[in-house]
């Protein structure tokens, strides 16, 4: 689920937003997140990072999406705080653990995501997300934000809680603009 | 081995653990033996993540000892599950991997690969050390202090051989609940038993 950018298309990324990435932590850390379960996205590689340094959380490598949303709705009936950290194309693969857990036992579930395939994405295998992301999204009646500059980062543990009263999942989207600067 | 038989042997031995049954017929087998409607955590429709849904509990709440069945079906859709298990190596998590060779819940219809599968090598090649088979419940009755031993030094992993359903016990009633109020009741069963807050809000 991790696409790889080449280094030509790295090279473009020209204002990356240092602190972020610690940012977002400082968001997850404020509303009591502890567990972050995560599959790598490129675009997400510094959120990792930042988290797997930060003994504020335990951060657990998951083999695949879908061990994340179960790893997470566990840790919710133990009472500990979690986040599942993933890109786009894991999200698409996550569809029935979150209707068959989150919906059925109406457990709690923030999941970060990138927001793939939207302005921005140079990548052609990303098209279909920015196709079908946002309609699968509302198929499955799903609340999501969209978060595309630092000044939004504070609505992160606004999402968190709200899950916490809406008693299901819903999902942050990152841009590209957030997580990896705007282009030249 | 009978299937019910070595989860009612498995019920004998229990003292204060936590269950999460999977998917298929391990919840079926657990309350036809035990009818625990509060410290069991019938995770129906979840192929695959019973045990990622424990290991977040026993990583969340270290005091708990949590025992999670999962059929083989299930771990056919996702055995690199055992790799973040080992990852983790939580000594208060037992994951019993029932080996039937069908998907019970489907009409036992055959997995693939069935007579040549072993779930013991397949944990042990991912690093897990303590590993334990049984094709029997004599056998799993002598071994059950091991398995369940206060000073593991981390997770344990479990292979039950048993038979599949039978037609009668593929007509064994299926836990009686509906998922929200299942999720209240073994949620206060936690709180009560550590003292955690899980639900927190209030109206």
């Amino acid at each position: 689920m991790t696409a790889k950018l080449s280094p030509a298309e790295d090279s473009k990324v020209t204002d990356k937003a240092p602190n972020t990435a610690a940012r977002i932590a400082d968001e997850l850390a404020s509303c009591g997140v502890k567990l972050v379960a995560s599959l790598p996205d490129n675009w997400l590689m510094d959120v990792i990072e930042t988290i797997k340094r930060d003994d504020r959380f335990i951060h657990v490598p998951v083999n695949r999406e879908e061990s994340a949303i179960g790893l997470c709705s566990g840790a919710y009936m133990g009472a500990m705080g979690s986040v599942a950290l993933m890109g786009a194309s894991g999200f698409m693969t996550v569809i029935y653990a979150l209707t068959k857990i989150n919906y059925t036992y109406e457990i709690p579930l923030l999941l970060l995501a990138t927001l793939r395939g939207a302005l921005g994405d140079h990548h052609k295998h990303h098209v279909s997300n920015g196709l079908y992301l946002l309609p699968v999204l509302n198929a499955i009646s799903m609340p999501y934000q969209v978060i595309d500059k630092p000044s939004d980062i504070v609505l992160v543990s606004q999402c968190y809680r709200h899950t916490r009263t809406y008693s299901r999942p819903m999902v942050v989207l990152f841009t590209r603009d957030l997580l990896r600067g705007s282009h030249s | 081995m009978n299937y019910v038989e070595c989860f009612r042997a498995i019920a004998r031995r229990r003292t204060n653990e936590i269950i999460i049954t999977s998917a298929g017929n391990s919840g079926q087998a657990w309350w036809s033996v035990t009818h625990d409607s509060v410290a069991s955590f019938y995770l129906d429709a979840s192929m695959s993540l019973s045990t990622m849904f424990a290991s977040g509990l026993a990583l969340a709440q270290p005091e708990l000892k949590i025992w999670a069945f999962m059929g083989d079906g299930a771990f056919c859709m996702n055995p690199g599950m055992l790799m973040v298990e080992r990852e983790l190596n939580l000594p208060n998590l037992t994951h019993f991997l029932v080996s039937n060779r069908v998907y019970g819940a489907t009409s036992n219809a055959g997995l693939p690969n069935l007579n040549n599968n072993d779930y013991g090598a397949i944990a042990r090649a991912m690093g897990l050390e303590r590993v334990f088979e049984f094709s029997s419940i004599d056998a799993l009755e002598r071994q059950f202090s091991v398995l369940t031993a206060a000073n593991a030094s981390g997770h344990t992993f479990v292979v039950l051989e048993v038979d599949p359903f039978t037609d009668d016990e593929q007509k064994l009633e299926q836990p009686p609940f509906n998922g929200t109020e299942l999720k209240y009741r073994f949620g206060r069963h936690v709180e009560g038993m550590v003292g955690c807050d899980i639900f927190g809000y209030r109206i």
